[in-house]
């Protein structure tokens, strides 16, 4: 029956309102302490979310607009993901917890909302966060990258361009499968600046694999005749780095021609088609890699 | 489902004509670093996440807001998914309440919801979407399961659930003791579960 109502109720009243979300932070961390030493109460918390989650399913679907999953793809390709914990049995009584994942940072709309979460990957462990990996384990990064290519180079995202992409595209399927190798490798590294005439340009690069990609959110198309095209930048001049165009919505990426040598500035001009051999334009972005 | 994880090579090849992947599956691929399968993973739960999301929070745009940082979430922490402690589903849905309610509260709007809300019961809104079968029957069983608890029962869920408010909340809007919205929401539960026949 009905306990009394100071705050140090047996926990075990509590597995409903803790399964509905309805226990203050505090409470929360104390049921799941209390869970985590009583099996009872663990399955009992179990039970009543997997209840709680047919609750959900019980609200009316609705169907997200195209733009969502466009952005929500784009961000995947310069977002981490946590590598699996093992024997997580009896430690972590909150059912399949991931809340201390993720930063409670207000979204923003592009992709650099991501980057900065990146820098400060929320409350975990100290030595969670030093083993966030980009692509933590390379296994099924093709077909991943594959997918990234075909949102990226396709322009508007639509789920059978993905498809398409692995079989058609070899082109892209090569760049893709760079892109994969510098963002899987362990000293990758990323800078983020704003593009001069808007949008967010990120910068990843592996000094191991002297090789650097540049991923620009919401980068201008340009007239017909014109390309960007990126450079290397270093105490010898600027060294030309491959063309490429901006997709029609969303993110582009090029990874760049050449080598990259530590310490290498990159920068994006606007040039001829065909690109140029020395840029003739300001650059519209330039990051300092490291 | 494991040689499904080993073999990442064009499309899986089902044989008997079943297509379509399971969630776990889905899911297991994306803590590999599958963004293919996060995708598909995507267009099977999407409307089901945003439309929880958007009974929380009701505006439209921040609850795609919100919805787009549940899927983040998702693909960040695929690899933490234990399928012994539930469905890839639950796992996907606890994430996206939890989401939906750490919005509402953190918002000031949170605070000015009409209490309607969550007094509303839960009802069929099926105009926008249309929708499969399953999900009616699905939608179906949890109205009969709701029916089977008392009334106040009912209303307590429906507030903390759908509305987003705290116990202690509950109890102003209700004006009872804490004690007693949190054995209501217990008892309401376990009811649910036994309803729905839940079992871990």
């Amino acid at each position: 029956m009905t306990g009394p109502h100071d705050d140090h109720d047996d926990p075990r009243l509590l597995t409903g309102a803790y399964a509905l979300d309805a226990v203050s932070r505090e409470d929360a961390e104390a049921f799941e302490r209390a869970a985590a030493r009583s099996d009872v109460l663990r399955e009992e918390a179990d039970e009543l979310a997997a209840t709680a989650s047919l609750l959900g399913l019980a609200a009316a679907p609705v169907t997200p607009s195209e733009r969502m999953k466009a952005e929500l793809m784009a961000k995947l390709a310069i977002t981490p993901q946590l590598p699996a914990v093992e024997s997580t049995t009896g430690q972590d009584a909150r059912p399949n917890a991931p809340e201390t994942v993720v930063a409670d940072a207000p979204a923003a709309p592009a992709a650099d909302a991501t980057v900065t979460e990146l820098a400060a990957p929320a409350s975990g462990a100290a030595e969670q966060r030093a083993r966030v990996r980009w692509f933590a384990r390379p296994v099924g990064l093709l077909t991943a990258v594959a997918a990234a290519a075909a949102l990226f180079v396709g322009g508007g995202f639509v789920g059978s361009a993905i498809i398409n992409s692995t079989t058609n595209s070899t082109t892209i399927d090569a760049s893709a499968a760079q892109l994969a190798a510098i963002t899987a490798a362990d000293d990758v590294q990323r800078e983020t600046v704003q593009v001069t005439d808007g949008g967010t340009a990120t910068l990843v690069w592996s000094n191991d694999l002297g090789r650097s990609a540049v991923l620009v959110d919401g980068l201008a198309g340009l007239p017909d005749g014109k390309v960007y095209e990126a450079w290397y930048i270093n105490s010898g001049g600027a060294i030309p780095a491959g063309t490429f165009t901006a997709s029609a919505d969303g993110t582009t990426w090029h990874v760049l021609d050449g080598a990259l040598t530590s310490g290498d500035a990159i920068g994006v001009t606007v040039e001829p088609a065909g690109g140029s051999t020395a840029p003739t334009t300001d650059p519209i972005l330039v990051v300092q890699s490291a | 489902m494991l040689e499904l994880v080993t073999s990442n090579r064009g499309p899986i090849d089902v044989e008997g004509g079943e297509p379509a992947e399971s969630v776990e599956t889905l899911l297991e691929r994306t803590a590999l670093g599958d963004q293919q399968a996060f995708s598909e993973l995507y267009d099977r739960v999407a409307p089901r996440v945003l439309g929880l999301v958007k009974r929380v929070l009701i505006d439209h745009a921040q609850s795609e807001e919100v919805a787009q940082e549940i899927f983040l979430e998702i693909w960040k922490s695929a690899s933490r998914f234990e399928t012994t402690r539930g469905s890839a589903m639950s796992w996907i849905l606890t994430m996206t309440h939890r989401r939906a309610v750490d919005r509402v509260r953190a918002s000031q709007a949170g605070h000015d919801r009409d209490e309607r809300i969550g007094i509303r019961d839960i009802e069929p809104a099926y105009d926008q979407v249309s929708e499969s079968v399953e999900i009616r029957i699905e939608h179906e069983r949890v109205k009969r399961a709701m029916a089977q608890l008392t009334a106040l029962q009912r209303q307590a869920i429906s507030l903390a659930y759908y509305g987003g408010y705290s116990h202690s909340e509950v109890a102003g809007i209700l004006s009872i003791p804490v004690g007693t919205v949190k054995t209501r929401l217990r008892d309401g539960m376990i009811r649910l579960r036994d309803e729905l026949g839940v079992t871990s």
